[in-house]
């Protein structure tokens, strides 16, 4: 079998080509971040937001795992943009698992991602 | 066009060489040695000479006589028929048995099915280097110690560990001592004189013969009592019944005969190789090589990155590289290589290790171009980390 054939087509664009990973560079508004590093469980995640008027105006990542991680944290950096601060907390890694078909095996290290959003979520709140 | 992937896993399995093909599908041909080499009349014949033939050429390869070679389906087979027909045959001398953790798992699997046959086994774990030093195995021996097997060169590490010193403290105990050599056996130069061993595991795929076929040396005088495991005909002396595969067994003859011929001139080609794909990657930086320094098989290279996840580091490398994040014979298991994990090294990093084995085929072109595939891996899934997890993974 080969490495790619372990993965989702959607997951093999998103590993491949992500178009939010790094750092958010200098801008209007006000800049969060989350990060939640649990390598023991195979992942270690970092978000940046930048937010204006309460709604999150552009996000970026860096994350440390698996294809189905990277990937994953692609996609949900690209719903955040245009949510309200306030729904951050929202994220079901369960939900996320069936939209990019991620093995149940590797529930654990999507929980970290869902783990990073709420310190995410947190730290907008202590900004608050 | 897309460029071929570089193909490096010899480790697992090289090439079949391009002669040996021939030979064998000359033999599978309408003017071939169809015929069943135990047979008496003229083409059974034919076929059972151009086997004589053939076992004269891997005995001559490991500096053993034809008499003391019996053909296999592999090293794995060797390795079971070796181990678990000396303790079965010997098991009224005693019941215990030694080896190590980083065996291949054709020994480890024998050996624990000689624990659920009663046999006590120790399980040594080696050094930091990988090896298994002499005196582990002799300070292990107990009075009713009845074989130890330990491999002559780690198929994940590359590492050879001192046969001749552990054998020679068995032969001292009157313990067995069997040798899984299906990494070193035309890669280094191996003279079964030297290495004072009883019994010793080979197999053709690793130098350029077909999969399917191996051997396992049995020692002419004193020779070990070894019960078969399969029945039926008397084959091979009574120890592997079974039609004899005629076409595997010439091409791993010639195969044999080649690796022979040019082992001298390869190995040093293939070291040189492996260094420069070292030197190459250690630009990467934070990147340390797994196995220590010391006797080594000229092919293998195994290293991890700090920073950068095994599986993405697979995925990243497809249709580019072809190598093994461990014993391709494990890779089904997403586990951790336990070789690996032997050696110390957490379960991150043996996931994020990367074995890279050169042979035969492998250019000076191909090394540095999977050295920038790599290099260029590498630097993409380090620059989407947090800027800690290099520090912090290393």
């Amino acid at each position: 079998m080969s490495a790619a054939a372990a993965y989702s087509s959607r997951v093999q664009e998103l590993f491949a080509a992500p178009r939010r990973a790094g750092s958010l560079p200098d801008g209007p508004g006000e800049r969060l971040a989350g990060e939640t590093a649990a390598v023991e469980r195979g992942a270690w995640v970092r978000f940046e937001a930048r937010v204006q008027g309460g709604l999150i105006t552009a996000v970026r990542f860096r994350a440390w795992g698996c294809p189905h991680v990277l990937a994953a944290c692609e996609f949900v950096a690209g719903t955040l943009e245009g949510q309200a601060l306030a729904d951050l907390g929202d994220l079901d890694a369960r939900w996320l698992a069936e939209a990019l078909e991620v093995p149940p095996e590797k529930l654990g290290r999507l929980l970290v991602i869902e783990d990073a959003l709420r310190a995410l979520a947190a730290a907008g709140g202590e900004a608050h | 066009m897309s460029e071929v992937p570089v193909y490096l896993d010899y480790a697992a399995s090289a090439p079949v060489h391009p002669d040996v093909a021939a030979v064998m599908a000359e033999c599978l041909g309408p003017s071939g040695l169809h015929a069943n080499p135990s047979s008496t009349h003229a083409a059974g014949r034919r076929a059972s000479q151009a086997i004589e033939q053939a076992r004269e050429s891997v005995a001559a390869l490991i500096g053993a006589s034809a008499g003391e070679i019996v053909f296999t389906s592999g090293a794995t087979e060797s390795d079971n028929l070796s181990i678990l027909g000396a303790a079965r045959a010997g098991r009224e001398r005693g019941r215990h048995v030694v080896t190590s953790r980083t065996e291949h798992r054709a020994v480890i699997d024998a050996c624990r099915q000689l624990e659920r046959e009663g046999f006590a086994v120790t399980w040594l774990t080696p050094g930091a280097d990988g090896r298994v030093a002499p005196a582990q195995v002799h300070e292990a021996l107990r009075d009713d110690t009845l074989l130890v097997a330990v491999m002559h060169a780690n198929n994940e590490l590359g590492v050879v560990n001192d046969v001749a010193s552990i054998g020679a403290g068995c032969r001292d105990r009157g313990v067995l001592l069997h040798v899984d050599a299906a990494q070193s056996v035309g890669r280094i130069p191996v003279n079964v004189a030297d290495l004072n061993a009883d019994l010793v595991a080979f197999t053709a795929h690793k130098l350029g013969g077909p999969k399917g076929i191996g051997a396992l040396w049995l020692r002419e005088r004193p020779r070990p009592a070894i019960q078969p495991l399969q029945f039926g005909g008397g084959h091979e002396r009574g120890l592997r019944s079974g039609t004899l595969a005629t076409h595997q067994i010439v091409g791993f003859g010639l195969a044999c005969r080649i690796a022979a011929a040019d082992l001298p001139a390869e190995e040093l080609r293939v070291r040189a190789l492996r260094e420069r794909l070292w030197s190459r990657l250690e630009g990467a930086g934070h990147v340390r090589r797994n196995g220590g320094p010391g006797p080594s098989v000229p092919g293998i290279l195994n290293l991890r990155f700090a920073g950068v996840e095994g599986e993405s580091l697979a995925l990243e490398l497809e249709g580019k590289v072809q190598a093994s994040s461990g014993s391709a014979c494990s890779s089904a298991s997403a586990e951790p290589s336990y070789v690996l994990r032997a050696l110390g090294l957490s379960d991150v990093a043996a996931q994020s290790s990367l074995r890279l084995s050169l042979g035969r085929q492998t250019s000076v072109a191909d090394v540095d171009r999977a050295a920038a595939s790599i290099l260029a891996a590498v630097a993409r899934l380090r620059s989407l980390a947090p800027a800690a997890a290099i520090e912090r993974l290393a």
